[in-house]
């Protein structure tokens, strides 16, 4: 082998400079073969030839027309191991292999007679015999010339078997790399079909069969848990997934000490090496040699190829070996990633259908935008084409825009992370609720990207709308029921004594009418009128008594707390509406004294009428400002403004109980609200707005000035 | 108003000691005999006068219903009529009163003169019903002195069938129930066969009530 080897490493150049060589000689010889049959009388050259032909690399050999050597050169010894004298007189045959003695014998034969030449003269290449009885390749050139009626042949003999072998280096050479290059191709495509991993490993199994001369090669993976080799493909003598072969623990056998040591193994002698287990099974199958290589990337083992052949493996087939397995590992990887973010993308659009969750992207420098196809179903648009914000903005309830408008710019100015609930306006007229998040980044080029998630959370919001329907009719049920029977106890409890002053009252009349009324008659039923309508207040005070019983519970707030507690409770609401509710708090104000409940309830009737007062209002945005500020009395001042439709005339009757504007209103809570905030000790009121609109304000003494 | 005055009666039952007070003085001022009590446990407590009365009820009383009340009397028999006064009424609780024979309904206050012209209809319902019961009376004590061939004979008589056919069914001879028939019509007081078919009626009437 290290014979081939070195012919293989420059055999192109050997060959060339030597083939040069014979060429520049037989030019030479040529030339001063010619020379002497033309010149064959001037014997001042033939010093000159002797000369030659002494020194000459070339055996040289003349043989008179019987075909008997009659001159041999020196060189005769080193290129056929004779003597030059021991041939003189024998025939030319000696030198030839026995099978071709008799075809050389009847071509010399027949040019003597014919002059017609049975084989080339010139660098003719003939198989000769050494005296050793080796035979080997020769070039021969032959030169006839007559010399006293005789006819004398010259035959220069070169030895080219140094040169053949050469030549056949350089196309085992040229095969192997044919061969391997092909190989890598192969290998190259089969790693990049769209094939599963499976087919393509079985592709370059395949390969390896075909081109480095394996009998059979197998490619293994490693298993999740990284303990087990999961053999995924196999090709040439053996086919079979479902072998012995199918699982090979890490560790264990030759193929999985391959993967534990994560080195290759190779031999080119099987019977001797020990980790093949099965000798007797590698001599039958004449198998020679073994190559087994770790398929290794950046430290991690993906899986192990391996290969058995009946011929030894080559240092090209061992370099080929080595760069599959590279790639192949790169190639699994690969596969693996591609399935892996496959099926994640999979499971990604499946649970965005099932969740009715669709995603986007939107480049906010650019506008442009990435929409998922659960988006585009959510929506309606149709499939691919592309979604800008004017288009996402058609689909935007009316009494959701100014928000969309809102939203939009406010992402533009900066990058926060926004969530939002909205709705959808479907060309079929049908409402869709949606609920968004987006999460703000930096894309490679450092310009904001958000990334959001819309659910359309229709049905839950139609659920809970039901579910808060049912519940708030409840509650108006029971408040009225609760009205009803106090109202009823009320006036039960009150006609009693008024029903006894009038029948008492009426007593004396008829008797004063028939002028009978005694004035003991008429003291007795005086004292009982006076007693009876003492009674009477003296229920309206119990009653009275009974409504303030609700202990309070004064504590220290910070009003803007109480605001965003309260925005809290009605967000759900508000929105619902249509309104959004802005806030402009005065930050660090003095803490007031209040009972957190009540003013809670204050703050919310006053946002519940503003938000109210504007659903009929289509021409501007449904916006609520809710301000907290400092007065100079020590007071603290919240305004409730909005955009609605006004007090118009009825503002003086607002605060009286049992006024309302609304069909379904009780009329009680802005005078109840009145109550609340003059038993903190502070003042309601409202006002009108320029252009439209009203403000509800009201004070609260600040805890200080309350309790010192 | 004048008939039986010692023994005509207008009872209010109202648990509202002012109620029952000023409803006393104020009925009183017509000239009737007013008894009040605070409970319907009470008011039952008191024998009933042979006089024409009435009950002034209030609707709601501690512990019951004036319209449970109502019910219960006129299974017990009791049939005074009964004007309801309320603190607050309503159109379902004021049906039910009515239906279930009220006088009137009134609600709290009232004018007097509703309520003294509700009395009045009352006494004047409570005082036919007593007249025409006391005339059944009197008929079914007639009706009780006959023989009991003598009642045959008239049971026979006034359902259509002549002398000759009740001689027959009864396995008599017609001068006999002739005889009896004659003695019936005296004792009954009846003055012809109509009077006395009328008389009949009204008993049977009474006695299909009772059932």
């Amino acid at each position: 082998m290290s014979e081939k080897k070195a012919a293989a490493i420059k055999p192109e150049h050997d060959v060339a400079q030597r083939t040069a060589e014979l060429a520049a000689t037989n030019d030479q010889l040529r030339e001063l073969a010619s020379r002497r049959s033309a010149e064959a009388d001037l014997r001042s050259s033939e010093e000159n030839y002797r000369l030659l032909v002494e020194t000459a690399s070339d055996a040289i050999v003349s043989i008179d027309d019987k075909g008997s050597i009659v001159f041999a050169n020196p060189a005769i010894a080193t290129v056929f191991g004779y003597a030059p004298t021991e041939l003189i007189g024998k025939p030319l045959t000696h030198l030839m292999p026995e099978y071709m003695r008799r075809l050389h014998e009847g071509g010399f034969a027949r040019y003597l007679a014919t002059g017609q030449r049975h084989i080339n003269w010139q660098g003719t290449e003939l198989t000769a015999l050494r005296k050793n009885g080796e035979e080997f390749p020769v070039e021969i050139s032959f030169g006839e010339l007559t010399r006293d009626g005789h006819k004398i042949f010259t035959g220069f003999l070169r030895d080219i078997s140094k040169r053949k072998q050469a030549e056949v280096a350089l196309r085992t050479a040229m095969d192997e790399r044919t061969r391997i290059s092909a190989f890598r191709e192969e290998i190259g495509i089969a790693l990049s079909r769209q094939e599963d991993l499976k087919g393509i490993l079985h592709d370059c199994a395949g390969a390896i069969v075909r081109h480095l001369d394996a009998a059979f090669a197998r490619i293994w993976t490693i298993g999740s848990d990284g303990r087990e080799l999961e053999l995924q493909a196999s090709a040439g003598k053996y086919t079979r997934l479902d072998g012995p072969h199918s699982r090979i623990p890490v560790g264990q056998h030759k193929i999985g000490l391959i993967a534990q040591e994560r080195r290759p193994h190779l031999t080119n002698d099987v019977q001797n090496d020990p980790r093949v287990s099965d000798k007797d099974w590698a001599q039958q199958e004449k198998m020679v040699a073994f190559a087994g290589y770790p398929l290794v990337l950046e430290d991690r083992l993906v899986g192990v190829m391996g290969m058995f052949s009946q011929k030894p493996l080559s240092e090209s087939t061992v370099e080929a070996l080595s760069f599959a397995a590279g790639i192949i590992a790169q190639g699994i990887e690969r596969k693996r990633t591609e399935e892996a973010l496959r099926r994640s993308e999979a499971f990604l659009a499946e649970g965005q259908r099932l969740g009715q969750i669709g995603s986007y992207s939107w480049r906010v420098t650019t506008d442009e935008i990435k929409w998922s196809n659960e988006l585009y179903r959510i929506y309606e648009f149709e499939f691919g084409v592309p979604v800008t914000l004017d288009l996402i903005r058609t689909r935007v309830h009316p009494q959701d825009l100014s928000l969309y408008e809102r939203m939009v710019e406010e992402a533009r100015s900066g990058g926060h992370d926004f969530e939002w609930q909205f709705r959808l306006l479907m060309p079929d007229r049908s409402i869709k609720h949606m609920h968004a998040v987006a999460h703000s980044t930096r894309d490679l080029d450092g310009e904001v990207e958000y990334i959001a998630v819309i659910q359309d959370i229709t049905e839950r919001r139609q659920a809970q709308e039901a579910l808060e329907r049912s519940r708030s009719e409840l509650a108006q049920v029971s408040k009225l029921t609760n009205m009803g029977e106090m109202a009823a106890s009320i006036a039960h409890e009150v006609n009693q004594p008024l029903t006894a002053v009038t029948n008492n009252g009426n007593a004396c009349l008829r008797l004063l009418a028939n002028h009978n009324l005694e004035p003991d008659v008429l003291r007795r039923a005086l004292e009982e009128i006076v007693a009876d309508g003492t009674r009477a207040s003296a229920v309206i005070a119990r009653i009275r008594a009974f409504l303030k019983k609700a202990p309070l519970e004064w504590s220290d707030l910070d009003v803007n707390e109480v605001i965003y507690e309260t925005l809290a409770l009605a967000s759900h609401e508000i929105q619902n509406r249509g309104a959004v509710a802005e806030c402009r708090l005065t930050k660090t104000l003095p803490h007031i004294r209040a009972d957190r409940i009540q003013l809670q309830q204050v703050l919310l009737n006053l946002i519940m009428n503003g938000v109210e007062a504007m659903t009929g209002v289509t021409d501007r945005p449904h916006i609520l400002w809710i301000r907290s500020g400092l007065k100079e009395s020590g007071h603290v001042l919240v305004e409730v403004r909005d955009s609605g439709t006004g007090l118009g005339s009825e503002a003086d009757r607002l605060f009286t109980p049992f006024f309302t504007t609304k069909t379904k209103g009780m009329g009680m809570g802005l005078s109840i609200s009145r109550s609340l905030v003059e038993a903190h000790g502070g003042r309601l009121w409202a006002s009108s707005n320029t252009p439209q609109g009203a403000t509800f304000s009201f004070t609260l003494p600040v805890a200080e000035e309350v309790f010192s | 108003m004048t008939t039986g005055k010692s023994s005509s009666f207008v009872f209010v039952v109202d648990d509202d000691a002012a109620i029952r007070s000023s409803l006393q003085f104020l009925i009183g001022t017509v000239g009737l005999q007013v008894e009040t009590f605070e409970s319907t446990e009470s008011f039952l407590r008191r024998d009933l006068p042979d006089g024409a009365s009435c009950l002034i009820l209030d609707v709601r009383l501690h512990g019951r219903s004036g319209l449970d009340f109502q019910h219960e009397l006129a299974a017990r028999g009791i049939h005074i009529p009964i004007i309801f006064i309320t603190g607050h009424g309503d159109i379902p609780m004021s049906v039910r009163a009515m239906k279930g024979g009220a006088i009137e309904f009134l609600t709290k206050p009232f004018r007097d003169q509703d309520l003294l012209d509700a009395i009045s209809v009352a006494m004047e319902k409570d005082r036919a019903r007593r007249e025409q019961e006391r005339d059944v009376k009197e008929t079914q004590g007639r009706f009780d002195s006959l023989s009991p061939r003598e009642q045959e004979v008239v049971s026979l008589v006034v359902s259509g069938m002549l002398n000759k056919q009740i001689a027959d069914a009864l396995g008599t001879a017609e001068n006999t129930v002739k005889v009896h028939r004659s003695r019936a019509m005296e004792k009954m007081q009846a003055q012809s066969l109509a009077d006395l078919v009328r008389m009949i009626e009204k008993l049977k009437d009474r006695a299909g009530k009772a059932l």
